[in-house]
């Protein structure tokens, strides 16, 4: 069980696989040679014609050598006609051979003709035997069967050059000796060969191509995210390095997307508690407030009627400090999920000063709106980015009385085009003017830093100038 | 007849505040303290004030369910849940959304616009400076003469839709899409060009208009 349990590892294992590959590549020569000769001969016994049972004499060089050698032994001390005649004997064993013998005087003694197939040396009559050797003959002999044209087996008579008795050669043809049992050798081998190779590097091509395409196939899923933005799972596919791999980012998903749903859940919660939180502060402010009402309707004095105006823009003020407190909680916790769309903010701008713009009439200010044409896009999450305005254009109207103007620009600083809003108030630094701008201000501070927008406020005595720009991208020096 | 508002409020005070503020306004009430039964009580009425956090179905699934038996009945949603969302919510099918603490006057108000738009207020005509717009706004005339003036249909559209947002200042963007029915592209002209002839039918002087006003940097308005 441990053994099959080891083996299914590797077999899981991409790396095994890839060492298979590896060891199949180093094994090719020992293994692969000699399995196709193997291969070859199986294919060639069935299919090769017997040669004829009379060249067996001549199937082992070894055994005809030593014969040979043998015979030349057994010649020694006998006269020149009783090595003729031992010679000639084996002539006719020996028939397809040619067989000759020369003295110690270089005269050659006998040469018989061989029955069957001719001499050839290199496609042609090899050459005649001289009755008389000269040493240049004696040479020319010896390197031609040195290349074995024809082959021709030499020994001394008396198989040793010191017995001065000549020597005695048997010369057999080529097509005896080179019979061809396997003909077309040459281009089975090479097939089977080209097959081998064929499929050793196919195999590996498969291997990495199903690598590469498990791994595309696993970025393609990381790259490409759902609706969520999460990305989605992959199937698992074997379960070799590659497959635990997929098996993690699933997991990874899996984890990431319950991160996500306890997020949701928990910025779902923290939403309800401040909308409850919301409701309970509003609702005795509203049973205030319409007292305040009705007792508005009863007949009081001119200090009384006052009273009860202040008592209700306090309520009015209550209501959007309420607003702020938990806009800002919410904001500051960090779970407020912004989203973020190409807007041109001169609209939204535009939109939003005609809903404060009677607000402002109402109260006698003098509006100036001068806000070019040309749209000017941002990334902004719109109701947020209306919050600002809002927040802002409120403070005008709360803490700006004392100038009684408003006025909303566009303009070009430092190449860049920046939205300012201007109004002629006390200032917001120690006034009394400025009680409760402060939080709507931190508020605005932390939408435009989530919105990744920049801003400035410059408030003086003469009033204050708020400035709002998008950060350009870093230059790359 | 008078108009009957249907009115669901759980909190007492606020309930007994608003419903006497609304019937010396002259409003018929039907007070109910929760969802239950709000589908059966507004069959007659003219408009529905609807709180949101109520005991049993919140005012947003009530909301939805009247809308669906009564389409033309319009919503007003009266809440102390101010965060975007919640308005959003309540925006897919009521007509207005007001967050408490509110000013009685504003709520009388807000109602008026929603009676108006409904066609269910009184059907007083409409007196803009020297015209007379009927009720619908179907038909415009001028009030010394009593002669009607005809407009073109994307004129009387326009028209219309300002008339619909009385007293609101409305940007080029919003009258163009909302009549045109398509995005506005910025530097067309066409609006302009209907205004300009709108305005040669609707004002004495053109070049000074009364009742199409230019709010300079944002768009238009006609005040009421």
């Amino acid at each position: 069980m441990k053994r099959a349990g080891r083996f299914q590892f590797l077999r899981r294992s991409l790396l095994f696989r890839y060492l298979l590959i590896i060891i199949a590549a180093l094994l090719f020569i020992p293994v692969v040679v000699p399995l196709t000769i193997v291969l070859y001969s199986t294919f060639g016994g069935f299919t090769r014609e017997d040669p004829p049972e009379e060249y067996a004499l001549y199937s082992s060089v070894d055994k005809l050598e030593i014969i040979w050698h043998e015979e030349a032994r057994k010649l020694l001390g006998q006269p020149p006609e009783g090595i003729t005649e031992r010679l000639r004997a084996l002539s006719e064993t020996y028939h397809l051979a040619r067989i000759f013998w020369v003295d110690n005087e270089g005269r050659t003694q006998l040469i018989t003709v061989p029955s069957g197939p001719p001499l050839l040396e290199g496609g042609h009559a090899a050459r005649e035997v001289p009755s008389y050797w000269t040493a240049a003959d004696t040479v020319s002999f010896m390197k031609d069967s040195a290349a074995l044209k024809p082959l021709a087996i030499v020994a001394f008579v008396g198989d040793q050059a010191a017995a001065g008795e000549g020597f005695m050669v048997m010369q057999i043809p080529e097509v005896i000796t080179n019979v061809k049992y396997a003909q077309g050798l040459n281009t089975w081998y090479m097939v089977v060969m080209m097959i081998f190779f064929i499929v050793f590097i196919g195999s590996s091509w498969f291997f990495f191509i199903m690598i590469r395409r498990r791994l595309l196939r696993l970025q393609t899923a990381m790259v490409f995210t759902g609706r969520e933005g999460l990305p989605k799972a992959v199937i698992p596919g074997k379960p070799d390095e590659i497959g635990r791999l997929e098996e993690a980012f699933n997991t990874m998903v899996t984890e990431l997307a319950a991160s996500r749903s306890r997020e949701t859940e928990e910025e779902g919660l923290r939403k309800r508690l401040v909308a409850d939180l919301s409701h309970d502060l509003r609702t005795p402010l509203t049973v205030i407030r319409s007292h305040l009402h009705v007792l508005g309707k009863e007949d009081l004095s001119a200090r009384g009627q006052e009273s009860l105006e202040l008592m209700d823009q306090r309520i009015e003020s209550l209501g959007g400090l309420i607003d702020n407190l938990l806009a800002y909680n919410l904001l500051n916790s960090g779970r407020m999920t912004l989203k973020l769309e190409q807007k041109d903010v001169l609209r939204l701008l535009r939109e939003s000063a005609a809903a404060w713009y009677p607000l402002w009439e109402k109260e006698g200010y003098q509006i100036e709106i001068d806000l070019e044409a040309a749209p000017l896009y941002w990334d902004v999450d719109v109701s947020w980015f209306r919050r600002v305005l809002d927040n802002l254009f409120q403070n005008i109207l709360r803490h700006a009385r004392s100038g009684l103007y408003v006025g909303i620009f566009t303009e070009i600083r430092g190449g860049n085009r920046v939205l300012v809003i201007l109004d002629h108030g006390g200032g917001l630094d120690g006034s009394t003017d400025s009680k409760g701008a402060g939080l709507g201000l931190s508020i605005v501070d932390l939408l435009l830093k989530r919105m990744e927008l920049e801003w400035s406020m410059e408030s003086t005595g003469q009033g204050t100038g708020i400035t709002i720009w998008k950060r350009l991208p870093d230059r790359i020096i | 007849m008078g108009v009957t508002v249907l009115y669901v409020e759980d909190d007492r005070e606020i309930g007994n505040a608003v419903s006497a503020d609304l019937r010396e306004r002259e409003y018929a009430v039907r007070w109910l303290e929760s969802g239950e039964g709000a589908l059966e009580a507004a069959e007659g009425c003219q408009l529905v004030i609807l709180d949101v956090m109520l005991p049993g179905l919140d005012g947003f699934t009530v909301g939805q369910r009247l809308k669906r038996v009564y389409p033309e009945l319009p919503i007003l949603m009266l809440s102390a849940r101010t965060s975007i969302d919640d308005k959003l919510q309540g925006l897919e099918f009521a007509d207005d959304y007001l967050t408490k603490p509110f000013h009685p006057d504003e709520l009388a108000a807000r109602i008026e616009v929603l009676l108006r738009r409904s066609g269910t207020a009184a059907p007083a005509p409409l007196i803009l400076k020297h015209l007379v717009v009927s009720p619908g706004s179907s038909v415009v005339t001028e009030a010394a003469s009593g002669r009607e003036i005809m407009l073109t249909g994307k004129q009387f559209q326009i028209f219309s839709y300002l008339l619909r947002h009385l007293g609101q200042i409305l940007t080029k963007e919003q009258i163009y899409e909302a009549v045109w029915g398509e995005s506005y592209i910025e530097g067309d002209k066409t609006l302009m060009v209907h205004i300009r002839y709108l305005r040669e039918k609707l004002e004495l002087d053109p070049a000074a208009p009364e009742i199409i006003e230019t709010v300079r940097g944002i768009g238009y308005r006609v005040r009421g």
